[in-house]
């Protein structure tokens, strides 16, 4: 077992008197050393020096009814017990200057002597790791008047091995996670843990965040949701304000974020106080930052590094302190390296890079979002949608088959969803319009041709059921051989050009049946193959 | 290995089993220790006497920790030897001896043991009670001892200290059937750093209570001592056997019912016309089981004893035959 150290103040009042009464009186210092089911090995007393009688007395008292202990007398000079950055520097020098040997004693802080002061640089010091050990706090005999060691209690600062406060703390981390998430009950193991770890970061650091990924991803939401949450738990008092820095061009940028005294320009007919202005005390959104000029972000991170920057046209500068938000869908190292974007801002905001993943790689995330979506919808408008379940069903299908490449993320889903709302007669949204709304996505993905052409022909060859069956290796494969066959009069053209270059090897080229087997693998014939529309 | 439940007991179970142990070389395991007590387990001053057994008896223990329900004991042989013992918390000493004694009566060589803590405790015998009730039947069985007392030592600051010679001795037996003549009776108030007024005051409710004269009341001012203590002790010596009885003065209990207190149990004492007091009665079991054929009459029976007496009958081969008389007085004997 360890042994048991304590390190302790003096209590110049507490620990008194000197005469033979003090037996009669508990006396912290002393009755801490008197506990039946506690054996203290050492006690460092720290103790003003004009108090030598006192400590020598309270030293002595506690060898008499604790001969396990060995005290040692420390003088501690202080000008003023109750100066915070004198006891606090006082202290932490001792700290600093004392070897504790940990390995062999497990230390415990006595703060129920010494003024508050010096009970809060304890805690301090104890909390930053400078005093080793837990916290130890006595308290007087209740009621009966013979027992004057009184009793203790630990305080252990790891507020996780209380299970009741650790219960308390889930429920709130959960609660800030889940008002991240927008209430949306995600499924996607790698966004939660994203969500997690944001929740974690917002709570704890000020210091700038840069969100990555897709457009339509989510980022401007979750970055007024961030705001929101610091809005509630870390008391932010200053306005959410965004922008879109792909938006901001020429002199006008400027201006706009950093604002302009009167004449400065042409037109300048009053002073702009700017949008980092208006962010004072608040958050600041930039989206697209990797779009803002060379000259914007000199001076957008004078004004993180220094909170101050020059209006245009004004000679004094201008104090702001605001928390700062970064959102890309660029690779902003890569523009770093071709020169566009400044490194030093980009080591700057990209302390915490969180990468939001697309809409297509969390698909089990889709159907939640589409309950949201509705909700949002019936909000908005004012009108309650359903969508009955077969035409959830066929949604959904086809909204996590790999054709549904969601292009642009929640906006597409989204602009599906107000889409269907819309048209649904009587509140209801039925196969007809997800049907319609399906063909209509189709449509709007059709731009990257060959592999989404290819991913329809299987589609529409195989069925949806069968379809979703396939590895995407064999996918790539049957979607190619499908257009060849689409493009050819017979099996036999469609083999010689899909085996064009083996059958030179062979004597009597057998390609068609070749194809035949192939196709036979996957449930087709030539006929099937063909089935479909054309290119 | 002896098995033994603590359950119904506090630390005499502990000791009583410490001391047989020493004496008997069997190793013991004790589960449930002081079970029923608020605080259940080894406290400080437990485990400071299981430590000076394991000291003079080279033996080895498994559960010697502070807050243990249980404890595996196994003793080796005792060596005589100079022993400083020092308890924490004013723990009393006496016990501490009480523990130690037997065995080290059965060394080799002359021992000496100094115990520092408390040397009067309320609830313990006082030293002046081994000195001059516990001892001198003992030394009647043939032990040689020898107790001072060098420095008082009251609850909670402590700090007194006694001194005990013991020589390798056998013990024979020992009856203590009736008292015989009173030879002297005495009262004395002990008083440590305690105000003048509250000594005046006991002596008086003494002198009342007892209706003695004011010669065979004493008072003693301690000096030497840490803290402040205050005991009241009614004592007498008769041919065969002596008593003390004693009550602790505290802050917030008056004179008068401190007095009241001893005086009640004299008198128990003196009219139940056995020589042996209740308090010796426990003490003199574990002596008495060694020496079988032995025979006394004691006051009245109490838990203490009867926890006592199962202990000692897990450890030795011997059956203590008891028998209450109508008034109370149990009488005693150890057989084989």
């Amino acid at each position: 077992m360890d042994k048991i150290g304590i390190i302790g103040i003096l209590g110049t009042s507490l620990d008194r008197p000197t005469a033979v009464e003090r037996w009669h009186q508990w006396r912290p210092s002393v009755a801490i050393c008197q506990q039946d089911d506690l054996i203290v090995s050492t006690f460092l007393l720290l103790y003003p020096p004009t108090h030598q009688t006192l400590a020598d007395c309270v030293a002595h008292d506690i060898t008499l009814v604790s001969p396990e202990t060995q005290v040692e007398t420390i003088p501690l000079p202080l000008e003023n017990p109750w100066d915070f950055a004198e006891v606090y520097g006082a202290l932490f020098d001792w700290a600093r200057g004392t070897r504790f040997h940990q390995e062999e004693t497990e230390w415990l802080l006595h703060i129920t002597t010494g003024t508050h002061v010096q009970q809060i640089c304890l805690f301090l010091l104890n909390e930053a790791h400078y005093l080793p050990g837990k916290l130890l706090q006595s308290s007087p005999p209740r009621g009966g008047k013979d027992d004057v060691q009184g009793s203790y209690a630990l305080i252990d600062l790891d507020l996780s091995k209380y299970d009741q406060l650790a219960g308390r703390f889930q429920r709130e981390s959960l609660a800030s996670q889940d008002f991240l998430k927008s209430g949306i009950a995600t499924k996607n193991a790698a966004f939660n843990h994203l969500i997690e770890r944001i929740e974690t970061v917002v709570l704890r650091s000020t210091a700038p965040i840069l969100l990555t990924g897709p457009t339509g991803a989510g980022k401007s939401q979750l970055a007024q949701r961030i705001y929101q949450l610091r809005q509630q738990r870390c008391a932010l008092e200053g306005a959410f304000v965004e922008v879109n820095c792909a938006t901001l061009r020429g002199d006008t940028a400027m201006s706009t974020l950093f604002g302009h005294v009167k004449g400065a320009f042409t037109g300048a007919q009053r002073d702009r106080p700017g949008l980092l202005r208006e962010a004072h005390g608040g958050l600041l959104f930039l989206d697209e930052i990797g779009e803002l000029g060379l000259d914007e972000q000199a001076m957008l991170l004078r004004a993180l590094e220094e909170k101050v920057f020059l209006p245009m046209g004004g000679d004094r500068p201008v104090k702001s302190h605001f928390q700062l938000i970064a959102g890309t869908n660029h690779d902003l190292a890569a523009r770093v390296r071709e020169k566009a974007f400044r490194e030093d801002l980009f080591a700057r905001i990209n302390l915490w890079h969180f990468h939001l993943p697309s809409l297509s790689e969390r698909r089990e995330d889709i159907e939640p979002n589409v309950s949201y979506e509705l909700e949002r919808f019936a909000q908005a408008e004012n009108r309650q949608v359903r969508l009955n379940k077969e035409a959830r069903d066929r949604f959904l299908q086809f909204s996590q088959s790999p054709e549904a490449t969601w292009k642009a993320n929640f906006r597409d889903l989204n602009a599906a969803i107000t889409r269907m709302a819309t048209l649904a007669s009587r509140g209801r949204i039925t196969i007809a319009e997800v049907d319609e709304e399906i063909a209509r996505l189709r449509d709007a993905w059709q731009e990257a041709p060959s592999q989404n052409d290819h991913e329809r022909l299987i589609h529409e060859t195989l069925g949806p059921e069968a379809a979703s069956q396939l590895d995407p290796f064999d996918r790539v494969q049957l979607g190619y051989v499908l257009s060849v066959c689409q493009q050819s009069r017979s099996l036999s053209e469609a083999g010689r050009t899909l085996f064009a270059v083996s059958r030179q090897n062979r004597s009597r080229p057998n390609d068609a049946d070749r194809l035949r087997k192939y196709l036979a693998r996957h449930g087709l014939d030539w006929e099937k193959s063909r089935h479909q529309g054309s290119l | 290995m002896i098995a033994i439940d603590g359950s119904d007991g506090g630390g005499q179970i502990l000791r009583s089993s410490l001391t047989l142990s020493l004496l008997t070389g069997e190793a013991f395991r004790i589960t449930q220790i002081r079970g029923q007590r608020e605080q259940p387990g080894l406290k400080r001053q437990h485990l400071t006497c299981v430590q000076a057994a394991l000291e003079i008896g080279k033996g080895a223990a498994d559960g010697a920790v502070l807050g243990s329900r249980e404890l595996v004991f196994h003793p080796g042989k005792v060596a005589a030897g100079d022993y400083h013992i020092r308890m924490s918390t004013a723990g009393s000493t006496t016990l501490v001896l009480q523990t130690l004694l037997l065995p080290l009566l059965q060394a080799e060589a002359e021992s000496t043991v100094v115990i520092e803590g408390g040397t009067h405790n309320p609830m313990a015998p006082p030293v002046d009670y081994v000195q001059d009730v516990f001892l001198p039947v003992l030394r009647r069985m043939g032990a040689d001892v020898a107790l001072t007392l060098e420095r008082y030592g009251f609850a909670p600051a402590g700090g007194g200290r006694i001194r005990a010679r013991i020589r390798p001795s056998a013990l024979t037996p020992i009856h203590l059937i009736a008292r015989g003549r009173c030879l002297e009776e005495r009262a004395r108030v002990l008083a440590a750093h305690l105000d003048e007024g509250v000594i005046k005051r006991q002596r008086r409710a003494l002198a009342k209570g007892l209706d003695w004269a004011e010669k065979a009341l004493q008072t003693e001012v301690i000096t030497e001592s840490d803290g402040p203590g205050n005991v009241l002790m009614i004592g007498g010596v008769w041919e065969q056997g002596s008593e003390w009885v004693s009550t602790f003065g505290k802050r917030g209990r008056t004179s008068e019912s401190v007095v009241r207190e001893a005086v009640k149990g004299w008198r128990r004492y003196v009219q139940s016309g056995a020589p042996v007091g209740r308090r010796l009665g426990d003490q003199l079991l574990l002596p008495a089981s060694l020496a079988p054929g032995s025979r006394f009459r004691m006051e009245s029976s109490s838990n203490h004893f009867e926890t006592n007496r199962r202990v000692i009958e897990s450890f030795l081969p011997v059956k203590m035959v008891t028998r209450e008389e109508e008034s109370g007085v149990v009488d005693v004997k150890v057989t084989t």
